[in-house]
């Protein structure tokens, strides 16, 4: 009890008296916390002041998205000293609205990863309560951090099975996975491009929307970015969906029970039935759902993406830019595949080089049909289950004409995560490898199917309540039909205003 | 060897007609008697596109300095992403009509992937699973057979082309030039019905000169941008097909006919031999030897982990699309052969060598119609309208002017005389303005001067028209003209003149010679012969 007490007292003390106006303010504070790998110049007095749309807002980039004025390193050693040519479509919309980029944050390398251990730069560390060392969550850790501690207002994460969400979840902010499709990946560096989106974390579901509002939009130097057809079709169906909804009084929200798995803590179970009491309360109409297929996402996720990491990562030779390590001695320089491999041994990473591996074996000509062929099998299933509970049609079907169903639901609610952020003490180990890949187990669902998710902090238990509760921030998500972004962020904020 | 081959050859074509319609039977050669050869080909096809296949960056020639057309996108930075380009689409669907393909409305790419310091991303994008056309069919004629035989096409891809890659063997290391890395390609695979090097060979030219036709690819071999690997199998006749080798990367027709020719040889040595087994091979070709040679046992293939292309989906092909490429499909080899055959009456030697000469034009780029004729074009519009006579019109410009060219060293593409201008030049000739010895001499002056001015302006400019014509339009006599002409010729020449006086009759035409000169052809040798004639006569 005296150390919940103690740490909510730090919380708010973090939040009233430190004061982050300054970048000297944020490099101390990140000495501590990692958050940031890269902190950009003081905008200057003698610059013209910013006028847009964001030109209030502090916003820190994801160290896998390119940036021109400073290095894009992935968190891999074999970028630590690479500065991309080009900006990145979102980073570009975010300069021309105004705000002011920060900095870049810490991550897993390239992505990989769910507890941004796994970084050259060393792990970030969950500002909650920085001195008990737990992890800020991946692979968006830095982005998650940099909000958790004040240091930015919003931040640019990826997200392609759910490292948003989770590391919104351990260090209790808001993070948003927008539909696939929807925000510019020029620029993002891929690790598995049929799943890889671009989100943003803040503070507040109402920061988090105003900047999703502005980087998405249609790019067409992005071949997977939605049509701007598709887009109006998908608003037209949320609109109508939100005139006819007043808060959440009438909402339809369905509870999957495949989102229940044994792995789940008690704590997290407890703190979600909390939210469902608020729910409940203002009229909204809970309804059990099963999306059966959801149990197998998790072993279909890790085929996909590592099959299209291995193949994302075969570029990384040290040749057209990047660190390179020269051949030794021994190297067979008639081999390009032996001189490529000194270069890529010392420069990625382990997890990277295992996922490579186990991508690798997925793709061979004898493994391909069993996984990778069975695991976008699982994929399309996957999907059919979120379209067979949704109320609105997924307008990404071809052919769809049909009126939303008067059966289905609005939005799907579900814990974010199966506790709250692990320790870093524990280190990684070969077998915690594996453990820690079902981290994930809640939030790839969602990026099977392209689908927008939004992670929201859940209440702290009250003093007394609360049975074996950490009091560490847990956070519950929100899943929605394809497109229906504005109607996730909407119901998310309801939701938030009615538990405060 | 020869006599023997020629004895052959009527009982070799007769069987074949017998099989023909029963799919492409194998057939006796005299070469090797007792077997039968079956080869299928691949051809890489780059695309005539003014862009790369998924990026911005221009697509280079030969003589491009190295790594000039380079995008982020081809150099395989963080963070880019292809993006289709539709004109490479349309060539490739040109060249799929063209060769009867059913053109697919739904395909994708892949990605095939191998460590190669030619290939940036590790991967190249392919269309290993669906492919852009299937089924088509190839007529190919050979010179000693009255029927074609028909070659299926089995499938169309689009593909990226690889960075050139040079291994400097002192050095131990590698150049890498990007300019080529991306550009489009079509890749293009025979069902196996080729028997033969030499239907091999009448196979890819065929191919070439459609290519080419439809704008899709210049089909260069020489520059590189056709390239052929094939696989040949030999098996005793009635016996079942032989195991296939492939013969990778062979840049001309002459050594993939020397190549298949080795490769059979090759097998039959090793079917003859007391452990007759072919082993599947992907081999090479030594220019310098003539032979070819091991690269790579089928044990140690590379797998190519063969992936669909998270970023490119399904290219979808509207029903109207394919139907405005259909209808604005430049003239085929065969239409047009069969056009000049039947609308100029031209025996098939001419039908050839005006075709020969149009099949080295320039193919222009994204499948544009060129702003310069080619030949035939050039023909079509000087026989155009039924007043030009078609063989004068070849005359004129398969003899005249192809020769004048020639002697200049120029070729057909530089030529400057425009089709009005050599129009007009017929019909002078042929309406008697001109003699053909001054439209000879106009040509040759109107090429050293190029301009744009009607052909009569130049030739009355250079006082080249007839006399009749000079004393309409001038009415000045050129008797008279032509008298002082003649006059001054034999006042040079006083030692012929008084030879010829003497009755030496032979030295008449070197005087003649010299006033035709003199006089730019203009003047008529006969009538110009009665004068000199006459003043010899009627001087002392």
């Amino acid at each position: 009890m005296h150390r919940t007490a103690r740490r909510v007292a730090t919380r708010l003390a973090r939040h009233c008296t430190q004061d982050y106006s300054t970048r000297q303010a944020v490099l101390e504070k990140n000495a501590q916390i990692n958050a940031f790998v890269h902190i950009g110049p003081e905008p200057g007095p003698s610059s013209t002041p910013k006028t847009g749309p964001l030109a209030d807002l502090k916003i820190a980039v994801k160290d896998n998205i390119a940036t021109t004025d400073s290095p894009t390193t992935c968190s891999s050693a074999m970028l630590k000293s690479f500065t991309s040519p080009f900006e990145a479509t979102v980073v570009q919309r975010l300069r021309e609205d105004g705000a002011d980029v920060v900095g870049k944050t810490n991550c897993d390398e390239f992505g990989m990863g769910s507890l941004n251990i796994y970084s050259v730069h060393g792990p970030t560390l969950n500002p909650f309560d920085p001195s008990e060392r737990r992890s800020a969550g991946g692979s968006s850790g830095g982005s998650a951090a940099a909000v958790a501690m004040g240091a930015c207002d919003a931040a640019l994460g990826t997200d392609t099975g759910g490292s948003i969400r989770l590391p919104a979840s351990y260090c209790g902010v808001v993070g948003f996975k927008p539909s696939y499709g929807f925000v510019s990946r020029w620029g993002v560096v891929s690790y598995a491009d049929s799943l890889d989106c671009v989100g943003v974390l803040g503070a507040d579901v109402p920061v988090v929307s105003r900047v999703f509002e502005r980087i998405s939009a249609f790019d067409t130097k992005d071949p997977t970015s939605a049509e701007p057809e598709l887009r109006q079709l998908a608003s037209a169906y949320t609109k109508q969906r939100l005139q006819s909804m007043t808060r959440l009084e009438g909402l339809k929200v369905g509870i999957p029970q495949e989102f229940f798995p044994a792995e789940l803590s008690r704590p997290v179970l407890d703190r979600f039935r909390s939210v469902l009491r608020v729910l409940k309360e203002r009229g909204v109409r809970l309804i059990p759902v099963s999306l059966p297929s959801s149990s197998y996402s998790l072993s279909a996720y890790y085929v996909l993406a590592s099959a299209e990491a291995s193949s994302n990562m075969a570029r990384y030779d040290g040749i057209e830019y990047g660190e390179r390590r020269p051949p030794s001695s021994a190297t067979d320089l008639r081999s390009v595949a032996s001189v490529y491999a000194q270069t890529r041994s010392a420069g990625l990473g382990p997890e990277v080089q295992r996922r490579i591996l186990l991508g690798t074996y997925a793709l061979t000509s004898d493994a391909f049909d069993n996984y990778f062929l069975q695991a976008q099998r699982v994929r399309q299933l996957v999907k059919n289950d979120f379209d067979a509970v949704f109320s609105l049609p997924n307008v990404r079907n071809e052919g769809v004409e049909d009126d939303p169903s008067a059966e289905g639901v609005d939005v799907l609610l579900h814990p974010s995560a199966i506790g709250s952020a692990p320790s870093l003490s524990s280190g990684p180990n070969p077998s915690s490898a594996l453990d820690a890949y079902v981290q994930d187990l809640l939030t790839v669902p969602a990026s099977l199917a392209g689908l927008p998710a939004l992670s929201v902090p859940c209440p702290s238990p009250a003093p007394g309540e609360g049975n074996g509760d950490d009091g560490w921030p847990i956070g519950f998500s929100l899943i929605g039909q394809w497109g229906t972004d504005s109607l996730v962020l909407a119901v998310g904020e309801a939701i938030s205003s009615a538990m405060r | 060897m020869l006599a023997r081959l020629l004895l052959r050859r009527p009982c070799a074509s007769h069987i074949q007609y017998r099989f023909l319609h029963a799919g492409r039977a194998g057939r006796e050669d005299p070469r090797w008697p007792g077997y039968e050869v079956v080869i299928g080909i691949e051809t890489h096809a780059q695309l005539k596109s003014r862009q790369k296949l998924f990026s911005h960056a221009l697509t280079s020639g030969p003589k491009e300095q190295p790594n000039a057309n380079v995008s982020v996108f081809d150099a395989a930075f963080p963070g880019t992403l292809p993006k289709l380009n539709p004109k490479c689409v349309d060539l490739g669907l040109r060249a799929s009509i063209a060769l009867n393909c059913d053109i697919q409305k739904r395909s994708s790419f892949d990605r095939k992937h191998y460590f190669y310091s030619d290939l940036p991303t590790g991967f190249q994008i392919t269309q290993q699973y669906a492919p852009l056309a299937k089924n088509g069919s190839l007529d190919v004629y050979l010179p000693d057979q009255p029927t074609p035989a028909t070659v299926r096409i089995k499938q169309l891809q689009l593909e990226q082309d690889t960075a050139k890659s040079t291994f400097i063997g002192r050095t131990l290391a590698s150049l890498v030039d990007l300019n080529r890395a991306g550009t489009g390609l079509m890749e293009i695979v025979t069902e196996p019905d080729l028997r033969s090097p030499e239907e091999a060979g009448a196979y890819v030219r065929a191919l070439q000169a459609i290519l080419r036709a439809v704008g899709a690819s210049d089909g260069n071999m020489e520059e590189g941008s056709l390239r052929c690997d094939v696989n040949v199998s030999v098996n005793r006749a009635g016996e079942p097909w032989g195991t296939r080798c492939e013969i990778k990367n062979l840049n001309s027709v002459r050594f993939m006919q020397a190549a298949i020719t080795s490769e059979i040889r090759r097998h039959i040595d090793i079917l003859t031999s007391p452990n007759p087994i072919v082993s599947q091979e992907t081999r090479g070709f030594d220019e310098n030897t003539f032979e070819t040679f091991k690269l790579r046992s089928k044990e140690d293939a590379p797998d190519y982990r063969y992936m669909p292309d998270p970023n490119l989906g399904t290219l979808v092909l509207s029903e109207e699309r394919i139907a405005t490429i259909k209808r604005t499909l430049p003239e085929l080899p065969w239409e047009t052969r069969r056009r000049l055959l039947s609308s100029y009456g031209f025996p098939e030697k001419q039908v050839d060598t005006l075709m020969k000469l149009d099949s080295v034009k320039d193919v222009p780029l994204d499948g544009e119609t060129s702003t310069i004729q080619g030949p035939i074009q050039y023909f079509d519009a000087l026989c155009e309208g039924t007043k030009r006579d078609s063989k004068a019109v070849y005359n004129w410009m398969m003899h005249e002017l192809l020769g004048q060219l020639t002697s200049r060293k120029q070729d057909f593409q530089s030529n400057t005389l425009t089709v009005q201008q050599l129009a007009e030049l017929i019909d002078l000739v042929q309406g008697k303005i001109l003699t053909g010895t001054s439209a000879k001499y106009l040509m040759r002056h109107m090429l050293s001067n190029p301009s744009n001015q009607p052909t009569k302006q130049v030739a009355e400019e250079q006082q080249l028209l007839s006399p009749e014509q000079t004393q309409e339009v001038k009415g000045a006599s050129l008797v008279n003209d032509l008298e002082g002409v003649i006059q001054n010729a034999m006042e040079s020449m006083p030692k012929e003149v008084a030879a010829l006086k003497a009755g030496h009759m032979g030295v008449l035409n070197k005087i003649v010679g010299r006033v035709m000169k003199e006089s730019r052809g203009r003047a008529d040798a006969k009538s110009v012969k009665e004068v000199i004639e006459r003043v010899v006569s009627t001087t002392p």
